[in-house]
């Protein structure tokens, strides 16, 4: 299986080279972690490296981009606060809704990288979408003010 | 000596763990560790007998050619020589089947057929993909020449192993009788092969312009690992040259290029020592155990003196046995257990009879290593190839590899009858 796999690695590292990639391919161990808290699903991936090197990614109830760690302590602390997070979260009548509209931003966001990548945007056109932007994000702070605070452990990284 | 209830319970622990191999039902690994254990638990022969029977010159030969081979293939040298070759064949399909297949038949020669299949492979797919081309026609000469050059040396194919580690012929002793009748094999079946595939292969000019212009240079990942491991491996294929000269066993001489290379490449240990084909190893080592509790009991030497009954005696029968048995066997059959059990056979034949056995190793290795090429399922190599196609999308099914597959084994085993016949029979 290993060999095969090997063997699969190499028609893409050859490939990738080709494009002109510098590829560093590296063992390690990948694992899959899953919660169900009340039926609902929070599961991640992480990988560890030999060298000591973490990388965590949630990949639901949405996906949170990958970071990379150096010590199995972080990995262990940002999960535990982010299962807490959504032991809170759950029991709020607006789940469902929080969890939709994460998924139709992170759809927009993709729909943007298609228009940019496939398409010769106006530049009035993004200043539209840069002022909507704003108003979402001030949106986004007027709502927080308004809002009782409900996990208190740990500052917000992002708001 | 040993009761009938041991003579029982020996061969029915081998027969059972055989079929089960046989069968591919479970692992082949798994079952051969689980029934050479169970001929300790029955008392069949005792844990000391049993490490003895392993025989560690063919496994010191296995490891140590694998530590190489891990090492230079992170070099990148297979990827670059690949591209240089397309690129020589000006990217035109039959000539770059060709060259692929030539530098396939002498890199099996040197290396273990699944190895060489596994560092190739990958390579010519990407070639196939770029000249957009079905890659079977590219592949399925390259495995056939994989365990056709496999056959003339020591070390390309595992038969040949343990039959050098069992009988003391040396490194030299293999490439001067069998590497003719291999050349001869080879041209023969790069004929056959541009009869079945040489009209198929046709590329549009646009598509082999994407080859001339690939860049060799991109494939080496490390050009200094790359001069190491090129060093050494020189090295250790001169030490197999001159192992016997030298009074080293084969082993010593892959174990001390595989040592010598894991010094000088300054890579960890552990990352090359990780990819060490063990399960393969310990199969070896569980059949080694196996074979020779049947050894202990007296079957094979039981086996023995019917197999003389049945060819009187006679060289040139006995030979055409072992050869033809071999073979067929080989194409349907895992030939590493079949070999296993062949080598305490054919020397139990010399110990009882007069006639010079030496021919009959040839024959094993020939029949042994040239019947793999007979279905898809005959060596490690056209499964992995068949595995590596369905990965791609595309599907090389057991009977339409046996229309090329069989018939070609069939020519190479007859050419190997007149070789036999004439140089020695």
């Amino acid at each position: 299986m290993s060999r095969l796999l090997d063997a699969e690695l190499t028609i893409q590292t050859m490939k990738l080279r080709q494009m002109g990639a510098k590829i560093k391919t590296i063992n390690s161990k990948m694992c899959y972690v899953k919660f169900d808290i009340s039926g609902f699903e929070v599961s991640y991936v992480y990988n560890i490296n030999k060298n000591g090197n973490y990388f965590l990614e949630r990949i639901k109830p949405y996906p949170l981009a990958i970071k990379e760690f150096y010590d199995e302590e972080q990995v262990i602390e940002i999960i535990k606060v982010d299962l807490e997070q959504f032991k809170n979260a759950i029991k709020s009548h607006n789940i469902q809704s929080f969890i939709d509209i994460n998924r139709r931003l992170h759809q927009s966001i993709q729909k943007f990288e298609d228009l940019f990548l496939y398409y010769n945007v106006p530049l009035e056109e993004c200043d539209k979408i840069i002022s909507l932007l704003d108003a979402l994000d001030q949106e986004l702070k007027d709502t927080k003010n308004s809002s009782n605070r409900i996990y208190t452990k740990k500052e917000p990284d992002n708001l | 000596m040993f009761g009938n209830t041991q003579l029982i319970v020996a061969i029915a622990i081998f027969t059972l763990t055989y079929v089960i191999i046989v069968s591919e039902k479970v692992n082949r690994t798994a079952i051969a560790i689980f029934g050479a254990v169970l001929m300790l638990i029955f008392n069949i022969e005792m844990q000391e007998e049993a490490i003895m029977h392993v025989d560690f010159n063919t496994i010191g030969l296995l490891v140590g050619m694998m530590i190489i081979v891990n090492i230079l293939k992170r070099t990148g040298i297979f990827e670059y020589v690949a591209i240089k070759a397309a690129k020589a064949a000006k990217g035109d399909p039959w000539k770059i089947v060709l060259i692929f297949s030539i530098l396939t038949g002498v890199s099996s020669a040197f290396l273990d057929n699944v190895t060489t299949i596994l560092l190739v492979v990958p390579v010519t797919i990407v070639i196939a993909n770029a000249l957009k081309l079905n890659p079977i026609p590219f592949l399925v000469p390259e495995v056939l020449i994989a365990n056709i050059g496999g056959t003339a040396t020591l070390i390309g194919d595992p038969p040949n192993i343990m039959i050098g580690s069992a009988t003391g012929l040396g490194f030299n002793d293999f490439i001067v009788n069998l590497g003719p009748v291999v050349i001869v094999i080879t041209g023969i079946t790069m004929v056959i092969l541009k009869m079945v595939y040489g009209k198929t292969l046709v590329a549009d000019e646009l598509n082999k312009r994407q080859i001339l212009s690939m860049n060799e240079q991109l494939a080496i990942k490390d050009k200094t690992l790359l001069i190491k491991s090129l060093i050494v491996l020189g090295i250790t294929i001169i030490g197999f040259m001159s192992h016997q000269s030298l009074g080293y066993e084969s082993a010593t001489i892959a174990l001390f290029g595989a040592g010598l290379l894991l010094l000088l490449s300054k890579l960890d240990p552990e990352d090359i020592l990780m990819e060490i084909e063990w399960p393969t190893i310990f199969f070896f080592m569980a059949l080694f155990i196996l074979v020779g509790a049947l050894e202990d009991v007296g079957v094979i030497h039981f086996l023995a003196e019917k197999m003389l009954d049945l060819t009187h005696g006679d060289l040139f029968f006995t030979a055409m046995l072992i050869l033809w048995v071999s073979a067929i066997a080989s194409a349907f059959l895992d030939n590493i257990p079949f070999v296993a059990t062949m080598i305490p056979l054919i020397t139990s034949i010399g110990d009882l009879s007069s006639i010079s056995i030496t021919p009959l190793w040839w024959a094993l290795a020939l029949g042994a290593c040239l019947g793999g090429n007979g279905t898809l399922v005959g060596a490690s190599a056209n499964v992995i190839v068949s595995g590596m196609l369905e990965k791609q999308g595309y599907k090389l099914s057991f009977v339409e590899y046996m229309k090329i597959g069989f018939p070609i084994m069939l020519v190479s085993v007859a050419v190997s009858t007149v070789y036999l016949w004439v140089r020695y029979l």
